[in-house]
């Protein structure tokens, strides 16, 4: 009687098997806004994906949370992957999620972001890393799509400015999940082909259909590159991260193409002007030349050679000339010198040197007449002195003191009478 | 070295700018002059090359094979 009630654990298990054994359910993309979130203290999350007329319960185990590059939130547009189970326990179906991204440009954006402010720190967009671009290339790589526009534009503008260059397509994909190891594989493929030049890039695009070139792996593969590159990625204004690592960015690939080779004409142009300077410069030098061999040709010199020898023999003439006359003249005057002194008023007379002496000699003997103290006694004069000291002053002597006085010859003593 | 196109300009511009820097004497200037003519003659057929390169792909089996971009003229 009973036996046709089901326990409540077994629908629910047999609604389970059912939605298992369910290819479509085993892999769902879903679209919808979060609400309800709760974060396990575990680790796994639990919320509600919504839309505008329906809802679903979602959980995201640890395992998988744990790669989340975002922090989810109420309110949040996300894009999941998962399977479609049910919760015997509860009676309820969910969405099990294996994977979950920011819906819509938002979550690409932080992306880019992050993965320009992780190279730019590294030093990957450094200046000091840029290569020089070859002026004259033989050679350019390019790295796109084989076909579109951007080919085109990049191949035909190449040959139009500058024929001699050999551009080499290195075809690849350039949107789609497979694009950015493939533009890496190209790349790589047209650096070790050696090539002077790499144009890598593609046409416009949404920021999607630009992603490749965003890819963490293609910036890595420009940086590591032997070769110059220049970057085209379609848009004008955004910078893509390959834009940053490349050694130029061009705007757009017919840029890339007049930055990588120069114009045929300018060239032929440049090397007509070094020509006609050539040619001037030749000119110029011959005309010097040929006026100054006409000059000397001219010149009095060569006109009449024994004219020079003439010269240098009247210049001997006079040298030999000039030397005599002055021998000549030392002699005379060495000459005048010895008769001048020969006949000198002193060797004439040597006996009037020797009279002029003698009277010299009378006439100092006399002045030592003069001076000497007793030559005054000789005119009359007399000393007196008292106790051999001579008396100059009536001070010295009082009457009646002796006196002694020398005469010219001979002394005679006196006494004082008398003092005045 | 195999004479490129940028090396032989390069050279060209060096000549000339030697040569009227006037510190050249004549047996020289005429050598240099000569050097130079050859070599402006050099690029100019490089340049003019009637058989200009041809634009190329590298196919998956490493094949240089020409390539065609359609564009009128």
């Amino acid at each position: 009687m009973n036996d046709k009630y089901l326990k409540i654990s077994e629908v629910n298990n047999y609604i389970k098997s059912i939605l298992d054994e369910d290819h479509f359910l085993n892999k769902v993309y879903l679209k919808g806004e979060i609400s309800n979130f709760k974060n396990h203290t575990r680790g796994h999350l639990y919320f509600t994906l919504k839309d505008d007329t329906s809802r679903i319960n979602a959980v995201m185990f640890l395992s998988y949370a744990s790669k989340l590059t975002f922090e989810p939130e109420d309110g949040m547009n996300v894009l999941v992957e998962g399977r479609i189970s049910a919760y015997p326990n509860q009676g309820t179906y969910q969405i099990y999620i294996e994977k979950m991204d920011v819906d819509g440009l938002g979550a690409l954006y932080i992306e880019y972001e992050k993965l320009k402010k992780k190279l730019a720190s590294e030093g990957l967009f450094n200046q000091e890393y840029k290569k020089k671009i070859p002026k004259y290339p033989e050679k350019i790589g390019v790295v796109t799509a084989s076909t579109g526009a951007a080919v085109k534009d990049i191949m035909s503008t190449i040959k139009r400015r500058f024929p001699l260059c050999e551009a080499i397509l290195f075809p690849c994909l350039v949107q789609g999940k497979d694009a950015a190891p493939d533009i890496v594989k190209q790349l790589k493929k047209a650096d070790e082909f050696g090539v002077d030049t790499i144009i890598v890039g593609r046409g416009g695009g949404s920021i999607e259909d630009l992603w490749a070139f965003n890819e963490e792996i293609v910036a890595r593969a420009i940086f590591q590159l032997k070769t110059p590159v220049i970057s085209a990625v379609g848009h004008e204004i955004d910078w893509t991260i390959a834009d940053f690592v490349a050694d130029l960015r061009a705007p757009t690939p017919t840029g890339a193409a007049e930055m990588a080779v120069p114009m045929v004409i300018d060239l032929n142009n440049q090397i007509d002007n070094y020509k006609i300077r050539l040619n001037k410069f030749i000119k110029n030098l011959i005309n010097t030349k040929f006026i100054n061999l006409r000059n000397l040709k001219n010149s009095y010199i060569l006109k009449s050679p024994m004219s020079m020898y003439e010269i240098k023999m009247q210049k001997l003439d006079s040298l030999i000339e000039n030397l005599n006359h002055s021998i000549k003249n030392v002699l005379n005057q060495k000459d005048k010198q010895y008769e001048k002194i020969k006949m000198s008023y002193i060797m004439q007379n040597p006996m009037h040197l020797i009279l002029d002496k003698k009277n010299k000699y009378e006439i100092l003997l006399n002045t030592l007449k003069l001076v000497n103290p007793l030559g005054i006694l000789e005119k009359g004069y007399s000393l007196v002195s008292i106790d051999n000291k001579l008396i100059k002053n009536k001070r010295e002597v009082k009457v009646n003191d002796l006196v002694d006085i020398k005469l010219y010859e001979g002394k005679i003593k006196a006494i004082v009478k008398e003092i005045e | 070295m195999e004479k490129t196109f940028e090396n032989a300009l390069n050279e060209l511009e060096n000549i000339v700018k030697e040569l009227e820097s006037g510190n050249v004497d004549l047996d020289e200037a005429i050598n240099k002059y000569t050097e130079a003519m050859q070599l402006a003659k050099f690029c100019n057929e490089k340049l003019n090359d009637a058989t200009a390169k041809v634009n190329k792909i590298l196919t998956e089996d490493n094949e240089l094979k020409e390539f065609k971009t359609d564009i009128g003229g």
